[in-house]
């Protein structure tokens, strides 16, 4: 918006917040000063010899619109483009004053050299009325000369907003690649902050998986900041399988990439010469030029990023590797008891139900002295598979100790415990376990599961798991390879019992 | 509140939308409403700026679009839904074949309102075509007879900037809007029926790109005019044929005569539509739906497109004006079998890669280096970035 300072708007009176606002205020002020039908903004491109409509007002409004001339050799137009002088002409179409400007500002992208700001503005009367005098000419090529001063002030503004924005992105960004490490989902946090602040159409994050030679798909975010999974996607880490794959090995050239390098930037991530990943941003969608600053200064970051990338990637390593057992891939105990606490907590305060398995692998010991400690990693492994692909995705597995395995399921009553724990007992009895060196060549194995459910069995967390314990040991002790429920244990106890008893449980 | 417009070549479009609002404004004095008129390039970038920056970037609370933006911009979240509070669209007061696109995957929902539409078409002047063409409907049906006729026919003396082809709309390359109905009269398309793949390379797609190049590449039309910047718009008493989507003022006291576009086996032809939509983000929706419904009143829709020679997408207004129309057989004919462009989310982007296209080759023709196959590598290029486009969209 135009702010006015003085009584006119005209040379070094005004500031505008931009570039169209000046072109704006210029026009109408030229069209109200000199009695004109029309007036328009062109920019000339040298390269092209292009003269582009930027900005027009006629008939009392002011308009864009799209509009690519060539001024023809020795018209006004021309003329006044070579010679930087005004010009005027007069034919069918109605009289015309040229009035051209030229000065050169600073490269926007930090860069040395300086970029012209060319054009020139067409002042127009209809057919029917008088040309522009000489005289009427020189005041009215004054007055736009005088106006065009501020137009630097105009690309200043819009410069310093550019600028604003890069330091505040430099600070931002720079905070965010920093804390990546402690956050959880710190990819997210990673793509959400460059989204953010260079507001491209996509960013997508692909990391390579050394051991099976593929480029994974990680996660997309897109023009309105939301973040999805892309882990469908998997290329081959081969040349030619995919141009990902040939820009990650570096073997990518071609028309094809030229074609994109306006809209598209892909970086490989590297830390110490290594590369780990790629990051695409791209403005596909709209097609709109990815200027050479925001690439300059992204490129800038290229390492930060692939440092903070690898930084959470590792972190997601150690914390696996202290929260999950590597054999059965299963959580370890101490993961299960903060999960536990939390399902718990849940589970009181919404009244819902809660189910506790207890199971053991049958004669595991038996396994380990016979077969050696290998073929009970594989029994074990094997368990933790069976067991993984078994749950819902809310249940909660743990690798308690030894051949322990408890299961925690929210929201499950005993009914439903059971016939998961059905399930999982009948899967596991289907395996083989090959054993070469043992006559029978083959190891099957079962297992023994106790049941417990709150509010039903218990009402802490700590006698939730006494009962399921206490009804895993009533199956070992009466055969193994079976489920038990604590509540029918518990009744069947109750009624085994001579009247007056006092124990409400079966004994161990 | 503030409207965003999209300029057009006729500037009787802006006096006419100044018009309406003056109308509106009286109707409505505690509303204050004012509107800034946008090129379609610059109003793509305004939306796209407003999605990367909200703050900085305000959208305003009316925007006219084309009708094919609706999906993208209402799958981005720029548009309000406004079946459910604008009379017009839950009554289905519009034409059957401009909700059909309008509302492509969805029966009820519509974010956009149809406002006016657009149908080129070939005016003639028969003085001009005396000697060259015998009978003009019949020689003027098909492309190549019109490609024959523009041969044929020579300037009358004493005429320096006599063309036998005028386009009024043509913004000095090529463009977009140049070509489609040639391509849609050679039943070529941007994309496949399904939707799942670019068919920027199929013959027809190409072969009607190529036949509105080679009007430019043999001087039938001139790209860049450089005379235009010297004197305007060219006068319609200086061309035989004139290729446009409104009606000419004063064309029939010019003695300029109607067919529809040539090539269209079929008879009907390729229909813009253009609507009003509400922004998602404006802190005045109260003002911005009294606007749009004001504005789809049967009234206002007719004056506003009747005032720029369109045709308003209202249904009673669109078919009183049909009625009224001194060359209703024609356009009962274009609108016999109407064809529009896509509303599908990459239809936008896909129209701008063809965009970049013609402007290169235009670029070409006029420094006369341009060959065929030029347009073919452009064009194999855009169908592989159309086609990566579709993957991810």
């Amino acid at each position: 918006m135009l702010k006015k300072k003085g009584i006119e708007p005209g040379a070094g009176q005004a500031t505008y917040e931009g570039r169209d606002a000046f072109m704006k205020a210029c026009l109408e002020a030229a069209a109200s000063q000199f009695a004109l039908d029309g007036a328009s903004f062109y920019e000339f491109d040298e390269k092209s010899g292009l003269l582009r409509l930027r900005l027009r007002h006629a008939f009392g409004v002011t308009f864009e619109h799209e509009e690519n001339l060539r001024p023809a050799p020795g018209s006004a137009a021309a003329r006044s483009l070579e010679s930087l002088e005004a010009a005027t002409s007069k034919g069918p179409g109605g009289s015309f004053l040229y009035s051209p400007f030229r000065f050169d500002y600073c490269d926007p992208s930090g860069g040395r050299g300086v970029v012209p700001c060319f054009g020139l503005v067409r002042l127009e009367r209809s057919p029917r009325k008088r040309g522009f005098t000489k005289a009427e000419s020189a005041k009215a090529d004054a007055y736009l000369r005088s106006f065009l001063r501020d137009y630097y002030k105009a690309e200043f503004f819009s410069l310093n907003r550019k600028y604003e924005k890069n330091v505040s992105a430099i600070t931002e960004l720079t905070e965010v690649f920093a804390t990546a490490l402690r956050m959880g989902d710190s990819f997210k946090h990673i793509l959400s902050g460059i989204q953010t602040y260079f507001g491209f159409d996509r960013v997508r994050l692909y990391l390579i998986d050394e051991k099976n030679r593929k480029l994974k798909g990680e996660l997309s975010a897109d023009i309105r900041g939301q973040v999805k999974s892309i882990s469908y996607e998997e290329i081959p880490l081969e040349a030619g399988a995919h141009r990902f794959a040939d820009i990650v090995l570096g073997r990518s050239s071609g028309a094809f990439m030229e074609r994109y390098k306006d809209c598209v930037l892909y970086m490989p991530l590297a830390v110490q010469g290594v590369t780990i990943g790629l990051l695409i941003v791209d403005n596909l969608l709209s097609q709109q030029r990815i200027e050479p600053q925001e690439l300059a200064m992204l490129k800038s970051f290229g390492g930060q990023i692939a440092l903070a990338v690898d930084n959470s990637r590792l972190f997601d390593k150690v914390e696996e590797l202290s929260l999950y057992d590597e054999l059965t891939k299963l959580p370890l105990r101490r993961y299960f008891n903060q999960r536990f606490q939390e399902e718990f907590y849940r589970a009181e305060r919404f009244k819902q139900p809660l189910a506790m398995i207890w199971a053991d692998i049958d004669f595991f010991k038996e396994v380990n002295d016979t077969y050696g400690h290998q073929i009970g990693d594989k029994v074990l492994k094997e368990a933790g598979r069976v067991i993984l692909s078994n749950l819902r995705k809310i249940d909660f597995p743990c690798r308690y100790g030894g051949d322990e395995i408890v299961i925690l399921l929210p929201q499950a009553t005993g009914l439903e415990a059971q016939r998961l724990a059905q399930r999982l007992s009948s899967e596991l009895a289907e395996l083989r376990i090959p054993v070469p060196f043992s006559t029978a060549r083959e190891l099957r194995v079962t297992m023994s599961i106790g049941v417990s459910t709150f509010p039903q069995d218990a009402s802490t967390m700590d006698s939730l798991l006494e009962k399921a314990d206490d009804a895993l040991y009533w199956v070992k002790s009466h055969g193994r390879g079976k489920i038990a429920l604590y509540s029918e244990i518990a009744e069947e106890k109750k009624q085994a019992e001579p009247a007056g008893g006092t124990t409400n449980a079966p004994a161990k | 509140m503030l409207i965003w417009l999209l300029s057009d070549y006729d500037h009787r479009k802006h006096l006419a939308f100044k018009g309406l609002l003056g109308r509106f404004s009286a109707a409505y004095p505690d509303v204050h409403a004012e509107f800034a008129v946008k090129s379609r390039r610059s109003l793509w970038e305004s939306l796209f700026a407003h999605l990367r920056d909200p703050k900085r970037n305000p959208l305003a609370d009316v925007i006219e679009i084309p009708q094919n933006w609706t999906e993208l911009f209402a799958r981005l979240g720029l548009l309000s839904e406004l079946s459910s509070g604008l009379e017009a669209l839950a009554q289905r007061r519009y034409p059957e074949f401009v909700l059909k696109e309008l509302c492509r995957t969805e029966d009820t929902r519509a974010y956009s309102a149809p406002w006016w539409l657009e149908a080129p078409a070939l005016y003639y002047r028969p003085q001009a075509l005396k000697g060259a063409v015998q009978d003009p409907e019949k020689e003027l049906a098909s492309w190549e007879g019109f490609r024959a006729a523009l041969d044929r026919i020579r300037p009358p003396s004493r005429k320096d900037n006599y063309r036998a082809l005028s386009v009024p709309g043509s913004s000095g390359s090529v463009s977009v809007f140049d070509v489609l109905p040639r391509v849609w009269g050679r039943r070529g398309g941007l994309f496949s029926d399904d939707f799942n793949r670019a068919t920027f390379n199929r013959e027809e797609t190409l072969g009607g790109v190529e036949d509105w190049l080679e009007l430019a590449v043999h001087g039938k039309i001139e790209l860049f005019s450089g005379d235009r910047l010297e004197n305007g718009q060219q006068p319609a008493d200086d061309c035989a044929f004139m290729i446009s989507g409104r009606k000419l003022p004063g064309a029939a006291r010019q003695g300029l005569k109607l067919l529809p576009y040539p090539g269209y086996p079929s008879g009907g032809g390729l229909l813009l539509v253009h609507n009003l939509g509400v922004s998602a983000s404006t802190r005045d929706h109260g003002s911005a739906a009294a606007f749009v419904a004001w504005a789809m009143e049967p009234r206002n829709a007719a004056s506003f497109a009747e005032s720029f020679g369109a045709f308003p997408c209202l249904k009673p207004a669109f078919e009183e004006r049909l009625r009224e129309e001194r060359e209703t057989g024609v356009y009962r004919r274009l609108f016999s079998a109407p064809e529009l462009m896509p509303n599908i989310m990459v239809y936008p982007t896909a129209e701008l890669l063809l965009e970049r296209v013609l402007w290169n080759l235009s670029l070409k023709i006029a420094r006369n280096d341009y060959e065929r196959e030029d347009l073919t590598r452009e064009m194999i290029m855009a169908q592989g970035e159309a086609d990566y486009l579709l993957s991810l969209y």
